[in-house]
């Protein structure tokens, strides 16, 4: 239990350090994969272990530990009550923090809801007649596309069905699940956050393999998302301000290389970091019952 | 790129994907547009009759209008629906970062040097 219940607190460290390593040398869909179950492996046994953590607590409560003692048997306490105390505090901004996450993403849902609302139900892609250049996908049974006309009028032909076909990925794959996932992780576990910016990133890259492949034109992918940065930042002052994480510079830079390779060996040790979390949890949580067993008993 | 290879690609999308392309097509421009500028706009070479029958379809589902601008034969998009959507799109954005921009965008900020790379990228014409 010792070690066990503070190993994934120490993965929660290790798997955003590679998560942007595994990012760049990884086929996209791989690594967004395998991140975000490791993430989402690693959360849970995080917040686990903070509860096995708190949990001493009721061990060391003076009643209990007063009966063991008339036991005769010498109780030690493997965790000292102030980690005990930090953990139910950290517990109490997990649960706050998910919590707030949830909320956020059913206003989303609702949002992109809204905007679908009026159009026929059978139909991928939805206009909205505005001036800002903006596309994105709106998951659902069935997905839709939202692409305002100013984008649709900056682009050429051929970079209209690059948007179009990357859209069409992040619906296919269900993209806005696995955000969602990694979301909620990184709000229980603020740790990961670069690994979810490592997945937000992925499913773009993911999905400009995906559009590449559906026009079979890497080069006219790569013109299509630089036509589309331009004219949104001809548009939002946002952008002259320098406020970027060059996301789109770095994707039209994979574009004009060969698609990396899909590196199972490199996906499994991903996996297998998550995994472990999971299993030290696993193993504190049995520690945990034979101590509470002793103590009560 | 052969000829047939592009028609061959054009063959293996769906209707609901042809739909969107021709929709998007005749959104780009605006000016109403015949089937036969249609067929040219789109990238990728459908049939004339592919475009006749998408055609038809958007407009039994009242996305287009036939005959606009008194022009006959031509089509362009109905905008009622559109405005509506864009309404609703920039009360989301104007209430705040959240919930839109939890949203994975088709593209997200640019500095002014990566600004000068995309543009020679584009082969410095007018973006």
């Amino acid at each position: 239990m010792r070690v066990d219940v503070y190993t994934p607190l120490l993965l929660s460290l290790l798997l955003p350090a590679v998560s942007p390593v595994i990012g760049r040398r990884v086929a996209p869909a791989l690594a967004a994969r395998v991140l975000t179950a490791a993430a989402v492996l690693t959360a849970a046994a995080t917040t686990w272990s903070l509860v096995l953590l708190a949990t001493t607590l009721l061990g060391s409560a003076p009643s209990v530990v007063a009966e063991a003692r008339e036991d005769g048997q010498r109780l030690a306490d493997p965790v000292p009550a102030a980690i005990g105390i930090a953990a139910c505090a950290a517990l109490t901004v997990v649960a706050r923090r998910v919590h707030r996450a949830v909320r956020t993403e059913r206003a989303t849902r609702r949002a992109l809801r809204r905007l679908a609302e009026g159009h026929p139900a059978d139909t991928e892609l939805i206009v909205a007649a505005s001036p800002v250049p903006q596309a994105f996908a709106i998951p659902g049974r069935p997905g839709r596309i939202l692409v305002t006309s100013a984008m649709l009028g900056a682009l050429e032909p051929a970079e209209r069905r690059v948007l179009l076909a990357h859209e069409r990925a992040h619906l296919a794959h269900r993209h806005g699940a696995l955000v969602t996932a990694v979301t909620l992780a990184t709000a229980a576990d603020p740790l990961l956050a670069p690994t979810r910016r490592a997945v937000a990133f992925l499913v773009e890259r993911w999905a400009d393999e995906q559009a590449a492949g559906a026009v079979g034109d890497r080069g006219a992918t790569a013109r299509a998302l630089a036509r589309a940065a331009l004219t949104t930042c001809r548009t939002r002052p946002a952008c002259a301000l320098g406020f970027t994480d060059r996301a789109v510079t770095r994707r039209i830079a994979a574009l004009q290389t060969a698609p990396p390779p899909r590196l199972w060996p490199v996906a499994l040790a991903v996996l297998a970091l998550g995994a472990l979390s999971a299993l030290c949890a696993a193993d504190a949580t049995n520690d945990m019952l034979a101590l509470l067993t002793s103590v009560l008993f | 790129m052969a000829g047939t290879d592009t028609h061959g690609r054009a063959e293996r999308r769906s209707a609901g994907e042809l739909e969107s392309e021709v929709l998007a097509a005749l959104w780009a421009t605006e000016r109403p547009l015949t089937p036969a500028e249609i067929q040219a706009e789109i990238d990728g070479g459908l049939a004339y009759n592919t475009v006749h029958t998408i055609l038809k379809r958007l407009y039994d589902k009242g996305l287009v209008l036939r005959d606009a601008d008194g022009r006959r034969g031509a089509y362009r998009p109905a905008k009622n629906a559109a405005e509506l959507t864009a309404e609703a799109m920039h009360e989301a954005l104007d209430r705040g970062p959240d919930p839109i921009a939890a949203l994975q965008q088709f593209v997200t900020g640019l500095s002014a040097e990566e600004e000068r790379a995309l543009r020679d990228l584009l082969g410095g014409g007018a973006v």
